[in-house]
């Protein structure tokens, strides 16, 4: 069954969307990931234009954080001011990243844009990631634990003035880092379509030593509230968020998610953490073979000003 | 004597296209299409006749008509990717202002065969002949590597097509030229134009305008994303919010 949808003015066919999102919903409740690095690009590589694909997985993105943070505030493991804090920030970032977004697009270079920022974050995490499960992996194959990191001092983040006292998280930090992680964060998920949560859930345990148990659910409330933010604001400049594409996603995402995050339980930490960075390495191959391989059409064409 | 016939015959060769020549008649099969969530496609046909009167000249060759579907006209961009630090990046590019965003072409026999190329610049027919750079002139465009790749990505996409052939008489001088609308078929105002050739020579021309549209809901839904963006990304972020909390309620554990 074919469904119009009216922003990337193409049909597609629902069940292939609702799989896409489920598809997508389920390794993301598996691996507590948002999954928008995953969606974004089985969009493109499905013909969606990269411009609709990018503003329009931002909403499929608010609907999967939004039941994750209501699942976490019943926990009540999220820090809301640092959740706040993060949030604000993110917001001044994905301001500007939606900014970059049409200014490239207007000068026809958004497309390797956001390939190469593939390429590169996908690349670097998903090869950390891999290398880590694997070493967990050996270790516990040869029975020798690995020495656990106490998160020491960062003697340069410890020393930055402005310091601001977060509760929940038992920190005394600078509001500098805070921030620019934040602005990070919201800048890329703009300009990719992606929540940051792979970024974000490391840099919060190694960089700011926040608690293992409120990261994920503070890290939640930032991505939804970045990107509503950012679905907002890609409405309201660029006109290419497709409601009807998002829904479709998001029915499918949330419903997948609920399954995923069950077959996730019973899975090995050290064995979800090899499959997640084996599947992010793969994505960023992808990209970077279309990159770099010669491409059959040199030509393209698009019209004056965007689409 | 001589001076009186070829005057004669001039004469006649001035006056009689307009008495003596055919006119065309023709209808489109809908004046509106309209495109709602389950479009996949869609066809337009076009009817005509070739009208003769008795004073209608006999001719030696067959009619042959040409019809043309043309979409909006937009300025479109065509680049080029070149190879810089071992990633391919768009480099150059070149605009190609007010051309057709689709352009169906559908004729009785092959265009060479149908009318020259002077006929065919001047008309601007046929994909070779489409003036991409302004308006038609007597003689073929001159193309660029851009203009061609124009041409042959949207042949690729499925916007500008050429069925010769596909024009069939009814009868000696009824008509028809079935058209297919793509799935991916621009929104806008399109005009379908019919041409009758004889022997090379452009008899008669008309031109007709049907629209594409969305449907209700659909345009509802453009109309709101352009007119109304700000109201549109609340809305888009309500429903985000609201599907996310139902989802937690559904499958909430306990």
């Amino acid at each position: 069954m074919d469904l119009y949808l009216p922003i990337a003015e193409m049909p597609m066919n629902l069940f292939l969307l609702l799989g896409m999102g489920a598809a997508v919903g389920f390794l993301s409740g598996m691996f507590g990931v948002g999954g928008g690095f995953l969606l974004t690009p089985l969009l493109i590589f499905s013909g969606i234009s990269p411009a609709v694909a990018v503003a329009s997985v931002s909403s499929q993105i608010v609907a999967n954080s939004t039941s994750g943070v209501l699942a976490y505030l019943r926990k009540k493991t999220v820090d809301l001011k640092l959740g706040l804090f993060l949030t604000l920030s993110g917001i001044i970032g994905s301001a500007i990243g939606v900014w970059v977004y049409g200014a490239l697009r207007g000068v026809g270079q958004l497309d390797v844009v956001i390939a190469l920022s593939y390429v590169a974050f996908l690349g670097t995490i998903g090869m950390l990631m891999v290398v880590e499960a694997v070493r967990a992996i050996l270790a516990k194959q040869r029975g020798t634990p690995l020495p656990i990191r106490r998160p020491g001092q960062h003697s340069w983040i410890a020393g930055l003035p402005l310091r601001v006292r977060f509760h929940r998280s038992r920190l005394y930090i600078s509001a500098l880092p805070v921030i620019a992680l934040g602005a990070s964060i919201g800048f890329l998920g703009a300009l990719l379509g992606i929540g940051g949560g792979f970024i974000m859930v490391p840099a919060l345990i190694y960089l700011l030593k926040v608690p293992t148990t409120i990261v994920i659910g503070t890290t939640l409330l930032q991505t939804l509230g970045t990107m509503a933010f950012t679905t907002f604001m890609q409405s309201a400049t660029n006109q290419t968020v497709d409601v009807i594409l998002g829904l479709a996603l998001m029915v499918g995402g949330v419903v997948g998610a609920q399954f995923g995050a069950r077959v996730g339980q019973s899975l090995r930490g050290e064995t979800l953490r090899l499959l997640l960075g084996l599947l992010v390495l793969s994505v960023g191959l992808r990209f970077a073979v279309d990159l770099v391989a010669r491409p059959d059409e040199l030509y393209s064409i698009s019209r004056m000003g965007g689409w | 004597m001589i001076v009186r016939a070829l005057l004669a015959a001039a004469i006649l060769a001035v006056v009689s296209p307009r008495l003596h020549a055919e006119t065309l008649v023709t209808a489109l099969s809908t004046e509106r299409v309209y495109i709602e969530s389950n479009f996949t496609g869609s066809g337009v046909v076009i009817f005509g006749t070739v009208e003769r009167d008795r004073q209608t000249v006999a001719r030696p060759e067959p009619y042959e008509i040409v019809v043309t579907l043309t979409g909006p006209l937009r300025s479109m961009v065509a680049r080029r990717k070149e190879r810089v630090a071992g990633i391919w990046i768009n480099r150059e590019s070149s605009e190609l202002p007010r051309v057709p965003s689709f352009l169906a072409i559908a004729t009785t026999a092959p265009m060479v065969d149908v009318a020259g190329n002077r006929v065919r610049a001047g008309q601007g027919l046929g994909f070779d002949m489409l003036p991409t750079r302004g308006l038609p002139d007597a003689l073929p465009p001159i193309r660029t590597e851009y203009d061609a790749a124009f041409l042959r990505l949207m042949q690729r996409q499925g916007l500008f097509t050429l069925n010769e052939g596909s024009v069939e008489f009814l009868s000696s001088q009824l008509f028809r030229a079935p058209i297919e609308l793509p799935a991916n078929v621009p929104i806008g105002w399109y005009t379908a134009t019919v041409y009758l050739f004889s022997g090379g020579v452009l008899l008669a021309k008309t031109t007709q305008d049907f629209s594409i549209l969305k449907g209700g809901f659909e345009q509802t839904i453009t109309n709101l994303a352009h007119r109304e963006p700000a109201l549109y990304g609340l809305a888009t972020v309500v429903v985000a919010c609201l599907t996310g909390w139902l989802a937690g309620v559904a499958f909430r554990k306990d």
